[in-house]
């Protein structure tokens, strides 16, 4: 039937993108040189293999039945008319896999399959896996699955979350964790200030959209016990210990193999088709694939935290900050994927790149019942730059000075300490690239 | 049913059913997966082909509509070791990245130069404007063109076939 038919061994180093070294100039130097990508050549073919592009004689093919609720308890799940559609081999359910363990990034929250009398958290929730001949039976199988739930209150905002008569979307609570930052004093210097500015931004969901869906193919080695997995990952060895615990293998029964990948921005870090994959091919002895849709990709992965950011910063006569006080709350959505990570970092980044002396600050991550959010490009800080600028440009206007000149005022210089206390030992050309811009954007003070 | 396509300058009979999309077919049936698959929907020109000489979105055509019809995809146009000017421009400009977008990328460039061998920056935007990148931010992708039409204009009118 295809022509493209491959060998395993084609697809386990030959097409990645660290194995070839054409047209890389012998340099000891690489800064400063046109160095032309090692990988370019295939992907200008399409000879480059990204995981959907992978296939097997005899493989399969999964889709998965998600939630129908945001926020439920599964009751009832029936796939008696599923599994009668012609070519489906396998439909798993929960009670099918009752070793199998939860996973997740930094906190392992996120279960494998809701079972009847657990709930499911966001619509990307896994009911049932369907495995089956073709993608055609396997959907017709999936769209036949009934399921029965109780819906409960669905959470969509995280300061209703937090409130004390919300019910709690995991059972340690709503807010996943709480970090403080604390600096100097900061009441005294906001009496002290000429002026004191208080704002609350809010940021909204941003999906990383790599142009390639998350997709992956798994095979079983029966004799040997391995598994190996074709899927994108950003944290080759994270998502294999990950996968391994949850499946209660050990490490070494786990291949991850990394083909090209589509673009990832943040969004490939979390397990997203791995674990389904390796159930599937284990059950079945058979090669099988899955592969999101755009939908299902929007739905089911990790997105960009919306930021709730709460800033107030004193400033004295001369233009100089003097006290800031902030507040993150992130929701985090569903699970917690890298959120108590990116939440607290965009707080400890709430003055930006500005020197100030006297800081407090509280930052929470929230579960909601929205799509997780986990990390994208910039991890929080992107959230804070949003809110930090916009103080000082309102601090510049009130104070009545040109908006660059505040800014290069209060910028880090060497040896500036960081809100975390990190003291900035190396170069710091930040003083340097605003009088740069000013130079190259012909400015003219921007006052009002 | 049957129809006959012509992929690449390769004349195929096939069995389809009157659902297949003619991106699987090219993907599943002919092994072609340098055609992508982005978003399935339209929007995002992963799955562009060149069909009667017009960039098409292969993830909307189903394939009964393909007969007769002459296709040419990425794979058409070069070989790793004998690129064609776009490819090789591609490359050179350091136009790619995570490389999905690419195939799409580099099939409506061509049939931008095919039509407008000098193109300005603006036509060349315009050309490429049903095609979606998320890595590049476009310059590298504008200059890769640019630089294409240079090695076109070079090579002769012949290189344009
Ligand atoms: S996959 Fe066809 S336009 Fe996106
Ligand atoms: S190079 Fe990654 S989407 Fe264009």
């Amino acid at each position: 039937m295809t022509d493209q038919n491959k060998r395993i061994k084609d697809y386990f180093c030959k097409h990645t993108t660290r194995c070839t070294i054409e047209g890389v100039k012998k340099s000891k130097r690489f800064v400063g040189h046109d160095i032309l990508k090692a990988d370019a050549w295939d992907k200008v073919t399409g000879e480059a293999v990204y995981p959907d592009d992978i296939s097997f004689d005899d493989m399969l093919h999964i889709k998965i039945k998600r939630a129908v609720h945001p926020h439920a308890i599964l009751k009832d799940i029936d796939i008696s008319r599923a599994k009668k559609v012609q070519g489906v081999v396998d439909i798993i359910v929960a009670e099918d896999i009752p070793d199998v363990r939860q996973f997740g990034l930094i906190i392992r929250d996120q279960p494998v399959l809701i079972a009847p009398g657990e709930k499911m958290r966001y619509m990307g929730d896994a009911l049932a896996i369907i495995v089956a001949e073709t993608k055609e039976a396997a959907k017709k199988a999936r769209d036949l699955i009934q399921v029965k739930v109780e819906e409960l209150e669905v959470i969509t905002d995280p300061f209703r979350a937090m409130e004390a008569d919300a019910p709690n979307i995991h059972p340690d609570g709503n807010i996943v964790i709480t970090h403080h930052l604390n600096r100097g004093d900061v009441d005294e210097a906001f009496k002290n200030s000429a002026i004191v500015e208080e704002n609350r931004y809010q940021t909204q969901f941003i999906d990383q959209l790599p142009m390639q869906n998350e997709a992956g193919v798994a095979l079983y080695d029966e004799r040997h016990g391995v598994v190996d997995i074709w899927a994108a990952t950003q944290w080759l060895h994270d998502t294999q210990a990950d996968v391994a615990q949850s499946l209660r293998l050990s490490k070494d029964q786990v291949r991850i193999i990394q083909p090209t990948i589509g673009g990832a921005f943040g969004k490939k870090e979390d397990v997203s088709v791995h674990i389904h994959l390796a159930i599937a091919a284990m059950r079945t002895g058979r090669p099988v694939k899955l592969c999101f849709t755009r939908e299902e990709s929007m739905i089911t992965q990790s997105k960009r935290h919306p930021i709730t950011i709460i800033n107030k910063t004193g400033v004295d006569r001369d233009g100089y900050l003097t006290a800031w006080e902030t507040k993150f709350v992130g929701d985090t959505g569903a699970y917690a994927s890298s959120g108590p990570a990116v939440v607290h970092k965009g707080m400890y980044h709430a003055t930006g790149p500005y020197n100030c002396p006297n800081l407090r600050g509280v930052s929470h991550a929230v579960y909601t019942n929205n799509t997780y959010a986990g990390a994208m490009r910039g991890f929080g800080t992107a959230q804070g730059a949003f809110a930090y600028e916009q103080q000082m440009d309102i601090l510049a206007h009130k104070l009545n000075i040109d908006p660059a000149e505040f800014r290069l005022k209060n910028i880090y210089q060497k040896d500036s300490i960081t809100p975390n206390g990190q003291q900035l030992t190396h170069s710091v050309n930040a003083e340097e690239t605003i009088k740069r811009v000013m130079e190259l954007s012909d400015w003219k003070g921007g006052r009002k | 049913m049957q129809i006959t396509i012509t992929v690449n300058g390769a004349k195929r009979e096939l069995e389809v059913t009157p659902y297949t999309r003619l991106l699987d077919l090219l993907r599943e049936d002919l092994g072609l997966t340098g055609v992508k698959e982005g978003c399935g929907k339209g929007e995002c020109g992963a799955c562009t082909v060149i069909m009667n000489g017009e960039l098409t979105a292969s993830c909307l055509v189903p394939a009964p509509q393909a007969d007769q019809a002459e296709i040419v995809t990425v794979e058409g146009l070069g070989t790793k070791d004998d690129l064609h000017p776009i490819q090789e421009s591609f490359v050179e400009a350091g136009a790619v990245q995570c490389g999905y977008c690419i195939p799409g990328m580099v099939l409506a460039s061509k049939r931008l130069l095919d039509e407008k061998p000098k193109p300005t920056e603006k036509e060349v935007r315009y050309g490429l404007s049903g095609n979606i990148c998320r890595c590049t931010g476009y310059a590298k992708i504008i200059d890769a063109v640019m630089l294409a039409a240079d090695k076109l204009a070079v090579e002769g009118s012949d290189s344009n076939d």
